[in-house]
């Protein structure tokens, strides 16, 4: 099979940051030494290559479905990457315990799949914690608003997901997370309005990927894009906000006139 | 370059909603349109001939652009060239649409993006960092960008105050 692998290289150059970067042992299958390699961390691919100013990568190894395990027996401060019955298991050593900490903790948190069930998750709880904040009610009260459903992140009745969740379910990082129940309903109450029109199937080459639809564009400069993202949020809840002072003052009218008239 | 060569073939043969017969064209000039399964898993786009195993090639969904062409095709540009462009030709506008839509949300640093506004604006939301009960807050990863620090705040005084908070520029 064929890796296109300028695409690898290209994406590890790129402006984005890098993950975690530094130097392991990392065992030989054939004659079972350790060879020192530096290893770059970005996303769910773990480069290496003999020293950090060199400009021939030496592998890639995809951190999809796999196990980080720690193990003492093979060399002190080793930890491996385990893919499976019939797979490789890659095995590496640290310098010390902090070291060896520290990359087992960052290849956990690694997978695409278990970045896909964080933001799942994050994303309930946001809409949650938007419901929260934009009822004005009282903490009893929660239990009277909808469950949440979020829609900005899926246009569709959103194909992936439940294919990535039953990835996600036989990962072993999948037991870090709790078992949230995934809504099944995509709709949200109420989506964010359109982000001034453009091309919506266009994506810059070098910023990242606009949502395709509903979504307002997150563009390169993160914190000029969440202050563009409040202020959006917070036109709409300004006129939510609103339009509940225009009923409760209907109702309150609507009520003097339903007071019995004693008299 | 070395890479995990059996292990990604593997992941290839997951079940993935999105995998379809499409009709590929590479970027090179002289590359004619073929019938291929393409199967979208993680973010790689995997293209194998129809009713082999092993797929022929991977491509990596990361810094490339996914454009619609007309109403059934899209095109995917990697490496800043955006004249060298892989072209899929999908059976309905529907099809298509779809296609573009998963490739976008399949990219790793559009789900980082996500990911680190909700942390942002969950802990403006509720004084906490939603990343600290997984025990990952401190990863690389998932910082924030502009070095701001995600600590619990006292949120006592947010019970208090009547109405939803006020959001935006002051």
């Amino acid at each position: 099979m064929k890796l296109h692998e300028k695409i690898l290289t290209h994406y590890l150059s790129c402006t984005s940051p890098v993950d975690k970067e530094g130097y392991l042992y990392k065992k030989k299958e054939r004659n079972a030494t350790y060879q020192r390699r530096w290893f770059v961390l970005k996303a769910n691919l773990l480069f290496y290559q003999e020293r950090p100013a060199d400009r021939h990568l030496l592998g890639v190894i995809v951190l999809e479905r796999c196990a980080v395990r720690r193990a003492e027996s093979d060399a002190q401060f080793a930890f491996s990457l385990v893919f499976g019955p019939g797979l490789k298991t890659y095995r590496f050593a640290a310098v010390d315990r902090q070291t060896q900490e520290s990359w087992v903790k960052a290849l956990l948190s690694a997978s695409h799949c278990y970045l896909s069930l964080l933001v799942r998750d994050l994303g309930r709880q946001y809409e949650e914690a938007k419901q929260q904040q934009g009822s004005g009610e009282s903490r009893s009260s929660v239990t009277a608003l909808k469950p949440s459903t979020y829609s900005f992140l899926f246009t569709a009745q959103g194909p992936t997901t439940a294919a990535v969740v039953r990835e996600g379910r036989s990962h072993s990082a999948s037991t870090v997370l709790q078992a949230s129940s995934i809504p099944t309903k995509v709709v949200a109450k109420k989506s964010p309005k359109l982000w001034p029109r453009r091309n919506a199937y266009v994506t810059p080459l070098n910023g990242p990927a606009p949502l395709y639809g509903e979504w307002p564009l997150v563009g390169f400069d993160p914190l000029e894009d969440f202050r563009k993202l409040h202020d959006y949020y917070g036109q709409e809840v300004k006129k939510a906000r609103e339009e509940w002072l225009r009923s409760r003052q209907a109702e309150e009218e609507r009520s003097d006139e339903d007071l019995i008239d004693l008299g | 370059m070395r890479f995990n060569e059996k292990e990604l073939v593997s992941l290839s043969r997951q079940p993935s909603e999105m995998a379809a017969e499409l009709g590929m064209r590479g970027p090179k000039k002289g590359d004619v349109v073929k019938k291929r399964l393409v199967k979208l898993v993680v973010n790689f786009l995997f293209y194998f001939r129809t009713d082999e195993e092993e797929p022929i090639g991977a491509l990596l969904l990361e810094q490339c652009r996914v454009e619609r062409e007309d109403s059934q095709t899209f095109s995917i540009a990697f490496l800043d060239e955006a004249e060298r462009k892989y072209l899929f030709e999908c059976d309905s506008e529907e099809q298509c649409g779809e296609w573009v839509d998963s490739i976008i949300k399949a990219s790793y640093e559009f789900m980082r993006k996500n990911l680190i506004f909700y942390r942002t604006e969950i802990h403006r939301l509720t004084g906490k960092d939603p990343l600290e009960q997984y025990g990952i807050s401190d990863e690389t990863r998932f910082q924030v960008s502009n070095g701001l620090q995600l600590m619990s705040r006292d949120t006592s005084s947010l019970q208090e105050e009547k109405g939803p908070q006020k959001i935006g520029p002051s």
